[in-house]
């Protein structure tokens, strides 16, 4: 079989060669553009049978093709600060809140920039660039047209003057100018939309920018508490003009129920939906999915919820409505609100998804994994579940359908880090960094939430190298850790004893703004004070006990504490600086802080080897000064451990004594 | 609870396993022990093969492995798929074995155990007539019965297997094990504690001089069995030590790693399946099976099956502000910042903002792109008409057309507009023209 296939192919690519040969005498020189391409066409055909030759398509490559080829070479940097910071090393921010700060004021920056272009339009008429740029340039944003006609309604309609628009449509019904159903759409969807009141003056230039130009600092927390203030008022404009209408369609509804919904007037939207069916109106799906999201405010009762989202459902496949995506994710998220009943419907309406071809989206799992995991009871479940949904997932490349998506990442971590399941973890984290996944790690609180506790989870159960590994590749270029997770990291390189590196992990608790957090600062003192080390480590150590003393002293960040003052000194006890330890103990006066006994004990060991008598004697004075308890069985052991003089030993014995009374 | 049980069944087969390499015969004696292998191979040895360390164990595989055998041949009744998994299971083992010590010790051990086989089986091929039925039985109730011995008690050495039951052989068997086949000719003797008679009369006449003679003796007797066990222990060394150390924690971990599927293991057994439970392959697949169940839940059955009419209906409307709205709040959550320059290169291709790649250098002449090239140059067409065809405006006019075709700012429908713009000047001018006698027509 194999050889008269060869036998073919032989002839055929010889016989191509001479066609080849005649083609391009004929062609001349013109030719050589396409002859390559005719060249491995025969090459292929060679390998396989003759049967069809595929002419491959002429592909079209999109404008940024090239670039992103050239940014998947690069990807990130882990050890540069974020790229948006790089034009100004002087901003480079090193904690979260600097973070913040500087990421809003360049964008505020950026849009007050708009802002002023747009608002002067006379200043900026010059246009430089060949070809011309439209985003430069600026963008109309008052009125042109003042006549009263539906064009002018149109404009006002477009640029979003909510109370200019609605001026413009009463007087063209004064002046008895029908208006056409699409323009009143248009009114409607956007008195709906914002609520009867003129979009605030500096959101204009974020709301005009379709693009996706803004990095998202802003976003949700604007919105929020934009429209936290906001709430359906009976008869206003919308309704006013909905019912001087003189035929609605879907539309007009859809317009009105939605804008109910959003400004929480539910049982409003409910009535206006029942009142849409009363007169043969069928909905469309926007309708229903507002309505199956406000359930939760329209029933207490779990299975009245229930009840009511299926009646829903049901009345949606009598219209022939096809769901949507936001259907059952509005569905799913109503479930969360179900109590007991919801676990085993959510299933259900996966299915059902399915079922009609819908695949889900990682809000659809977020809402599952809500449901099944309970940080307390059954943990196992919600381990299970997402490992079923990793599994699913792995290796695709995401989408947002769902502004809810973004929370899939950080609630499966917390999943994995309630479970301890590392394996899982690490799969959710592989999952975030396929193709362009970690676009749907959200805004940048959610990213650092879910780096937060993927951070936690290998703490708590992996190794230590392990742990450093991830340490540098994800602080601080992608977040940066709280006291929490420094404190974690703390207690991972004690349980598995690496104290050693702790220099230059308080290095990076300095960089990252923790040093004068009380509870890091002293739990770093604990680490490196709590056992003998070897002596360069113990060297490194006093190096940076030293700097934190100088937090301590010259930054004036935190207040001693008895114990970090202890700590410190033993640590430079141990490193034999006996002269700064002398110091130290200069500052328990000082801050009228007592030093611990194991403290004098180890000065009075350091004494003891440096043959310094004279040195415990005053130890033991400075102690008695202090009034401590332990002064007599100082005295006692410097008496008997050191060669005295008889003065010294004088003293001592008087110090001694006076403690007994005492006692 | 299971920890103990594994635990002691371990003993007993250690036990009977010396018993049976001392003096052969025991064949009853198999039989009981095989279950109880079942158990210990079903749940247990399965997980060795991920077990660390195998210091003593490596030697006692080799026993359940043969016991296994001997199982399987007491079952001759259940399907043959069964009697393959099994041996599949039984191969599986000795292969993992030979990858751990792949020593001659391994080899020594099958050759004397080889002849063991045998008697067993046919001794269990007679036994098998309510054999498999109470394999069974004893293996849902976990018990680790030895009285079953009782049913296929048809020769001698009771004794010895008495031995087993008895609580103090235990240790000492878990010890025996580790030096088992090396002193496999010494073992020959009951390895029980029994001391030595001459021993055990000195400690009852010494006993007797004492006032309560039965409690003294018992306690002399004791103490002359620990003193024992511990000179034993210590004569065979630390390494031991070790090793009981090992198969300490090698229990330890049997129980952690098996507890979730103990009981369903014992069911696959009992409904002749014929599942062989594997905890390294197949336990993984029964998880997977498991879990697999969470989204094949039956649907809601609201919605009938799509028709493709609906989904063209619902595209065709033109966007609306929510729908805008919901794009941006989409495009807005999902925007992260560019991670490094080429993306935010990418980001200023999407604005319009940065020239295109690949590098074009007609970008923005898109509706010049469908103008030829010989509308810019060959412009004489445009003055055949309007233009007198001789005289000194037509020669002027042929400059403005020559000056025009060589200039590359303007676009066709401006040179157009420029030539007619000169035909509307020189028909104004038609009569100044003439008089100045210039029209040489």
């Amino acid at each position: 079989m194999a050889a008269p296939g060869r036998h073919v192919g032989h002839y055929i690519q010889r016989n191509g060669r001479f066609l080849l040969c005649n083609i391009e005498q004929v062609l001349g020189h013109r030719s050589f553009g396409w002859t390559p391409a005719v060249r491995q066409q025969a090459a292929e055909v060679n390998q396989e049978l003759p049967e069809s030759i595929v002419i491959p398509k002429k592909k079209t490559w999109s404008k940024e093709a090239v670039l992103e080829a050239l940014s998947s070479t690069v990807g990130r940097d882990p050890t540069a600060c974020p790229y948006m910071f790089q034009d100004d090393p002087f901003l480079t921010p090193r904690t979260s809140t600097e973070f913040r700060m500087f990421a809003l004021s360049q964008e505020s920056g950026r849009d007050a920039a708009k802002f002023f272009i747009n608002s002067n339009p006379k200043f900026f008429t010059k246009d430089f660039a060949e070809p011309h740029i439209p985003c430069l340039m600026p963008k109309t944003v008052s009125l042109v047209l003042e006549e009263v006609s539906e064009e002018a309604l149109k404009e006002r309609i477009n640029l979003r003057k909510v109370s200019a628009a609605v001026d413009m449509y009463d007087q063209l019904l004064q002046a008895g100018t029908a208006v056409s159903m699409e323009t009143t759409h248009g009114l409607l969807d956007l008195i709906c939309f914002y609520c009867d009141k003129d979009p605030a003056e500096e959101e204009e230039p974020q709301r005009e920018d379709t693009d996706s130009d803004e990095p998202k600092p802003k976003g949700r927390i604007h919105r929020a508490s934009d429209f936290i203030k906001l709430t359906w008022k009976e008869n206003n404009n919308a309704e006013r003009i909905f019912n001087l209408l003189p035929e609605r369609d879907t539309r007009c509804y859809s317009a009105l129920i939605r804008g109910m919904v959003k400004y929480r007037a539910p049982a409003k939207a409910y009535s206006m939906y029942t009142d849409m069916l009363n007169n043969r109106v069928t909905g469309d799906v926007h309708i229903f999915n507002t309505l199956i999201s406000s359930v939760v405010h329209l029933r207490v009762n779990y299975e009245a919820r229930w009840e009511l989202v299926t009646e829903l459902l049901y009345q949606m496949n009598q219209q022939k409505i096809r769901p949507n995506i936001l259907t059952f994710n509005s569905v799913l998220q109503t479930l969360r609100r179900c109590g007991p009943i919801g676990k085993s419907l959510s299933l259900q309406t996966v299915s059902e998804m399915k079922a009609l071809g819908i695949a889900p989206s990682l809000a659809t799992y977020e809402h599952i994994l809500c449901l099944f995991h309970k940080p307390v009871a059954q943990k196992q479940y919600g381990a299970d579940i997402l490992q079923e949904i990793v599994s699913e997932l792995e290796g695709t490349s995401l989408t947002c359908q769902d502004p809810n998506d973004v929370l899939f990442f950080a609630t499966a971590m917390r999943v994995c880090v309630d479970t301890k399941e590392l394996e899982l973890g690490y799969k959710v984290h592989s999952l975030t960094e396929f193709g362009e996944n970690y676009k749907l790690q959200g805004v940048p609180y959610q990213r650092s939430t879910y780096y937060g506790r993927f951070f936690n989870l290998l703490c708590m159960m992996e190794h230590v190298d392990a742990v450093l590994k991830w340490y540098r590749r994800l602080i601080p270029s992608l977040f940066y850790p709280n006291v929490q997770g420094m404190m974690d990291l703390l207690q991972c390189l004690d349980t598995d004893n690496r104290l050693d590196l702790l220099p230059d992990i308080w290095k990076d608790i300095k960089t990252v703004g923790h040093e004068n957090k009380s509870e890091v600062v002293e739990e770093v003192l604990q680490l490196m004070a709590r056992e003998k080390h070897s002596p360069e480590v113990q060297e490194s150590f006093a190096t940076c006990a030293l700097d934190v003393k100088n937090e301590f002293e010259v930054k004036r960040l935190l207040q001693w504490s008895n114990l970090s003052l202890s700590n410190v000194t033993i640590v430079l006890l141990r490193a034999n600086k006996t002269q700064m330890a002398w110091e130290m103990l200069e500052l328990f006066k000082s801050y009228n802080r007592v030093p611990s006994k194991e403290v004098l004990d180890a000065f009075l060991t350091v004494c003891h080897s440096d043959g310094t008598p004279q040195k415990a004697v005053e130890l033991v004075q400075a102690a008695a000064a202090l009034c401590l308890l332990q002064t007599p069985t100082l005295a006692t052991r410097t008496l008997a451990e050191f060669d005295l003089t008889e003065e010294q030993r004088a003293i001592l014995t008087e110090l001694e004594a006076a403690g007994e009374p005492s006692d | 609870m299971y920890r103990f049980l594994s635990r002691t069944v371990c003993a007993a087969r250690n036990s009977s396993v010396i018993v049976y390499e001392s003096c052969v015969l025991p064949a009853k004696c198999e039989k009981a022990a095989a279950p109880v292998f079942r158990v210990v191979n079903g749940g247990g040895v399965n997980t060795l093969s991920t077990s660390s360390v195998r210091f003593c164990e490596k030697k006692d595989d080799v026993v359940p492995s043969n016991q296994d055998e001997k199982t399987t041949a007491v079952k001759e009744d259940p399907p043959t798929e069964t009697d393959q998994a099994k041996m599949a299971k039984q191969t599986e083992e000795p292969v993992v074995l030979m990858a751990e010590d792949g020593s001659t010790t391994q080899q020594q051990t099958d050759v004397k155990t080889e002849p063991v086989v045998e008697k067993p089986t046919e001794a269990a091929i007679d036994a098998a007539k309510s054999g498999k039925q109470h394999l069974l039985d004893l293996l849902v109730a976990m018990k680790v019965e030895v009285t079953s011995k009782k049913k296929f008690k048809g020769t001698t050495i009771k004794q010895n297997y008495e031995s087993i039951k008895h609580p103090e052989s235990k240790s000492e068997a878990m010890e025996s094990t580790i030096s088992m086949f090396q002193k496999a000719t010494e073992a020959a003797s009951p390895p029980s504690e029994t001391l030595e008679p001459d021993l055990v009369a000195a400690a009852s006449a010494a006993a007797a001089t004492l006032p309560d003679s039965n409690r003294a003796q018992s306690v002399l007797l004791r103490q002359l069995r620990e003193r024992k066990a511990i000179t034993e222990a210590q004569k065979k060394g630390d390494m031991s030590k070790l090793g009981e150390i090992i198969a300490d924690m090698k229990v330890g971990r049997q129980y952690s790693r098996q507890k979730p599927s103990a009981s369903s293991q014992i069911t696959f057994d009992d409904d002749e399946r014929g599942y062989t439970r594997d905890r390294g392959i197949t336990g993984e697949l029964v998880g997977v099976r498991r879990r697999r169940n969470f989204f094949l839940a039956k649907r809601l059955n609201i919605f009938s099956p799509t028709t493709e009419d609906d989904a063209v209906q619902s595209t065709a409307a033109q966007p609306t502000l929510w729908d805008m709205e919901f794009a941006n709040n989409l495009s807005q959550v999902t925007n992260q910042a560019p991670r490094n320059g080429f993306e935010e290169m990418i980001q200023w291709t999407k604005e319009g903002k940065m020239w295109q790649y690949p590098v074009d250098n007609e970008a923005g002449l898109e509706e010049e792109a469908s103008v030829s090239f010989h509308e810019h140059i060959f412009l004489e067409k445009h003055l055949e008409e309007g233009f007198p065809h001789q005289g000194p405006v037509r020669h002027f006019m042929e400059l403005v057309v020559a000056g025009l075709s060589r200039n590359p700012y303007l676009t066709v429908q401006q040179k157009k507009g420029h030539i007619s713009w000169f035909r509307d000047y020189f028909q104004q001018k038609e009569e100044v023209l003439k008089e100045a006698n210039a029209d040489l027509n």
